[in-house]
């Protein structure tokens, strides 16, 4: 037979051939990382940020900045010093250095920011699932809810820090409070909408226990949803805490602030704008990355968008 | 059949989707002439792009999908080049219609049954309000809705999925189409809505003299409703011609596997033949026939080359190799032998699938 | 033939209410009785709404009982049950759901899917067990053991059916309800995947609740048929008696609706429209009753009367024409 000819034979047959998939392995945090990288501006916004909140952390290690320690307080050639290279922000109105007070203001800033997410976070997924999945601790979780979320926040807030004090661990009680109530309510809200999926009904037919069908059925879908949660707690607590202190609600005066700094600094605006803007735009700068790289994240953990 | 009239010639179409960075070629060069009030089904698995096809004569792909090759003509125009709604005013709606899957996609969930039928009466004819609620409800009666006057008000939700379709036929035939395209209107109704829905079409386009283009994936549906068929795979039309053609005497394996996978004619104790495997994926370029990795019948040639369309008959045509005079002589599935012989034993007194009429 | 075969489920009297928010409850399922037997694949024909879903749904203790009792293997497994009962039933009846790709957790890999069971009652000596069990149960449905690692959106739809099915298998149960298991998939991969249910019935001995609302498929795979039609079992009897004499007008309607492939035959058949409205409501209640051994109808005297004279040309015929 010809080699033409040899064509027109029938070719073999395997019908599990037909079964491999062709598409390379699909592993979800591998997608999520690759669909993270993919965006050039977002990863140098992560670098960016992450050098600013390392720097944060370690700055006041070593400047030790102590917003009580003022030596400079009767030198008045060293007041309201513009930015130097000895003061590379400039001083304050009683001689402080203001580079060493951003950072270490950003520094609590970013500690009570990040706690109190997790708290809130932790607090509210556990709480929420079980709200959501429970017909019953549904019932009576959703008037507490109702009272709760009547209480104004400043009123409460007024009321625990002149009952607590002000300070560190008393802000970051009165910030976490109540507020994992909103985060169960929607991780509550989340839980009810796949709670009945077939997926779910198939698993209770396997005769898996109910915390495993929240851990492994309904959580791992609420990934995405709860990481765009936390790009905007994140920023959100870290406002609130600068407001707070603002309002002188929230650190008092033995811890460094950016809340306290910008409520101080804000009569000095015309004369010495610099003490100001530097603190505000140090804040700005931190919300505003930390959201970007947390949206970010919060599309890449999507797997709509992977490919 | 050549006596008869063009109404839509497509030719040589591609379309192609961009999906993120790649390309899926989802339909690789089909050509068809739809012959003015015959009913042509288009038959073929989900992802062998039948519906994708006659989105073409709508202009209806998704925003990222693109005509890149051929030509569809109609009433003089070339439709591929249509691009902005004013385009295709006074085409899309009123002269190509479309009826699809769900219902729901075609209804407004929060205005009346009524208001939606006269609203499009009143954008296509021009008549007064009054006229397009007069024939509104006419049509209503017209498409089976018992009490069409009372129900006039109603909302969507207080209709059950059969009634939906028949309101969405409604809409489409209330601007007197040329053409109905109708997108597995019974796939997700139940078997004897779907008898309905398909009598109801056939019965319309008796009195409307449209042209139907009817796709599905059931073969049990096409031979009740097609005058021709097309068969597609991987984006191409593999075999086309007369319904009797298709169904006594297929040629393309893919048909063959189609027909004798369906359950009726399963004999009980005896394996179903199916077919293995899942269809290609349109993101590879693909080498010699589609159908070839899922094909008992394959040839090594299917693997090399794509064949070209074989002529049977006038009407009739395959693309497959087999019907190259060089391949073996391979003789249809047992299953679909004698087809029509088989089917009247069971559809006869004392058949599994007798009903006395 | 029904008498000296064991009875593995039995439905007594179900009657199935949702409430509608404060308007009356809707009854889903009235009075539903019937009793399936130990290796029998027993189908449940209906359109969407009539309760076919609901009932399958009970018995996987899913759906709550307003009225009535279900038994399987002689003991009630309806209403409160001990958990031991609970975990046994569990275990016994499995499920096979419609929609494979709504029914699979798309965050978990196909090991996990089909290890779910095996977790749960701990169905395994030690992992490698666990994995070998895996395989085979891959392998018995026609997959590979390289498909472990993938996850279903991977997997087109039939293969997917496939993975659910092997999840339900792997528990090794008595009785699996199959949901329409078909239905949401391409009907060229319909065959192989009855195919698929026949042989894993054959090989392990199992028993089938098969819903589903077309007659054709139901055909090829059942030894029993209950037609139901809005809530109400209207017609019980072996395949190849309710094929060959169907009784009921809403079975002969859904007969008459199955598409035949076959172009001269399909295009001038008429179809048999049934409307529960327009038929004679008159005489007294109808009850669902035994006209044949094994072949139950929906009928009030009067109707009774006219199915045994329908049924009995029918048999006159056949007999002249042998």
């Amino acid at each position: 037979m010809s080699e033409k000819n040899d064509l027109f034979t029938l070719a073999e047959f395997d019908e599990r051939e037909s079964e491999h998939i062709a598409a390379p392995r699909y592993s979800y945090w591998k997608s999520v990382w690759r669909t993270f990288v993919s965006n050039k501006f977002v990863v140098a916004v992560c670098i960016f940020m992450i050098i600013v909140v390392l720097f944060a952390m370690i700055q006041p290690m070593f400047s030790h900045y102590d917003p009580m320690y003022a030596p400079n307080i009767n030198d008045p050639s060293s007041k309201f010093l513009g930015p130097s290279s000895e003061h590379l922000f400039g001083t304050d109105n009683i001689g402080r250095d203001l580079f060493d007070a951003v950072w270490a203001g950003a520094r609590n800033s970013l500690i009570i920011g990040f706690g109190c997410t997790l708290i809130n976070m932790i607090l509210g997924i556990i709480v929420g699932a079980i709200w959501g999945f429970s017909k019953k601790v549904d019932v009576w979780m959703i008037e507490v809810y109702n009272v709760v979320s009547n209480v104004p926040f400043l009123l409460l807030a007024m009321i625990l820090s002149y009952v607590l004090g002000s300070g560190f661990k008393s802000l970051i009680f009165i910030m976490c409070v109540t507020n994992w109530i909103y985060v169960a309510y929607f991780i509550r809200t989340q839980v009810m909408i796949i709670r009945d999926r077939e997926y779910n009904l198939a698993s209770k037919c396997l005769g898996t226990s109910t915390w495993t069908i929240i851990t492994k059925n309904i959580l791992p879908y609420l990934i995405s949803v709860i990481m765009t949660y936390i790009s905007r707690e994140i920023p959100s607590n870290i406002s609130y805490e600068v407001f707070l202190s603002y309002l002188g609600l929230g650190l008092g005066q033995q811890n460094a602030s950016l809340g306290r700094m910008i409520s101080a600094y804000t009569s000095y605006m015309t004369g010495y704008p610099h003490l100001f803007w530097i603190p505000v735009s140090l804040l700005a700068i931190i919300s505003v990355s930390l959201y970007l790289v947390g949206q970010a994240l919060a599309d890449a953990s999507d797997p709509r968008t992977h490919r | 059949m050549a006596e008869k009239k063009i109404i839509l010639s497509a030719k040589d179409i591609e379309v192609k989707f961009r999906v993120r960075d790649n390309y899926l070629n989802a339909i690789r060069g089909v050509s068809l002439d739809l012959y003015d009030g015959e009913t042509f089904a288009i038959v073929g698995e989900s992802g062998s792009g039948k519906s994708v096809f006659t989105k073409t004569f709508t202009g209806m792909l998704e925003s990222n999908g693109q005509v890149t090759n051929g030509s569809v003509m109609y009433n003089g125009k070339d439709l591929t080049k249509l691009t902005t709604d004013k385009d295709w005013e006074g085409i899309r709606g009123a002269k190509i219609a479309t009826i699809f899957q769900d219902p729901m996609t075609s209804l407004n969930p929060i205005r009346t049954i009524g208001s939606q039928i006269t609203e499009v009466i009143v954008k296509h004819q021009k008549v007064s309000g009054e006229e397009a609620k007069k024939q509104a409800i006419d049509i209503m009666n017209r498409v089976g809705i018992i009490d069409a006057a009372k129900r006039f008000d109603e909302y969507p939700f207080q209709y059950s999925g059969g009634m939906r379709q028949r309101i969405v036929i409604a809409i489409a035939l209330s601007c007197h189409p040329e053409i109905l395209i109708c997108d597995e209107p019974t796939t997700a109704l139940d078997v004897t809505i779907q008898a309905q829905i398909i009598d109801l079409i056939k019965e319309l386009q008796k009195e409307f003299k449209f042209t139907t283009v009817y796709i599905t994936h059931d073969l049990g549906v096409v031979a009740n409703v097609a005058d021709r068929v097309g068969v597609m795979y991987g984006g191409q039309i593999v075999e086309i011609g007369n319904v009797e053609e298709i169904f006594y005497e297929p040629a393309h394996p893919y048909t063959w596997a189609l027909l004798s996978s369906l359950p009726q004619l399963g004999v009980k104790g005896q394996d179903l033949s199916y077919i293995a495997g899942t269809p290609p994926s349109l993101y590879n370029v693909i080498k010699g026939d589609a159908f070839a990795p899922r094909n008992k019948y394959a040839l090594k040639i299917d693997f090399e080359q794509e064949p070209p369309f074989f002529k049977i008959t006038d009407t009739h045509y395959a693309k497959t190799w087999l019907l190259d005079p060089r391949a073996p002589k391979i003789e249809k599935p047992e299953a679909i032998r004698n087809l029509h012989e088989k089917i009247a034993a069971m559809t006869s007194k004392g058949g599994a699938y007798y009903v006395e009429q | 033939m029904s008498n000296n075969k064991e009875v593995l489920l039995s439905v007594r009297g179900v009657d199935i209410s949702f409430d509608k928010g404060g308007k009356k409850p809707f009854r889903a399922v009235k009075n539903a009785n019937f009793d399936i037997y130990r290796g029998e694949t027993f189908s449940l024909v209906g359109e969407s709404g009539s309760g076919k879903t609901t009932i399958g749904r009970a018995i996987m203790r899913i759906n709550e009982l307003s009225k009535g009792e279900i038994y399987f293997k002689g003991k009630k497994i309806s209403g409160k049950i001990s958990k031991e009962d609970d975990r046994e039933v569990i275990r016994s009846i499995q499920m096979i759901f419609q929609d494979p790709a709504a029914s699979l957790n798309e965050r978990a890999n196909i090991e996990y899917c089909v290890s779910e069971g095996l977790y749960n009652f701990h169905l395994y000596k030690d992992e490698k067990d666990r994995i070998a069990k895996v395989d085979k149960a891959l392998e018995d449905v026609g997959l590979l053991p390289e498909h472990k690692s993938r996850y279903p959106h991977e997997f087109s739809g039939g293969q997917r059916q496939r993975v659910g099915i092997a999840r339900a298998m792997i528990m090794e149960p008595e009785l699996i309800v199959a949901d329409e298991p078909i239905s949401a998939l391409d009907v060229s991969i319909r065959a192989q995947v009855l195919n698929l249910m026949n042989k894993l019935k054959e090989e392990k001995g199992l028993t089938y609740l098969f819903i589903a609302h077309d007659l054709s498929v139901v055909r090829f795979i059942s030894d029993r048929i209950a037609v139901i039609h809005l809530g109400r079992i209207v017609e019980i009897a072996e395949t190849e008696e309710l094929f060959k004499h169907p009784l009921h007008p809403y079975t002969i309607s859904l007969l008459s609706a199955v598409p035949m492939p076959d172009p001269q035959i399909e295009k001038p058949k008429k179809h048999v429209v049934y409307d529960e409205s327009k038929r004679d409501h008159s005489g007294e209640k109808p009850i669902l009753q035994e006209i044949r051994p094994g072949h139950l109808v929906f009928a009030n005297d009067r109707e009774m009367k006219e199915y045994e004279a329908k049924l009995q040309e029918m048999e006159k015929l056949e007999a002249s024409d042998k």
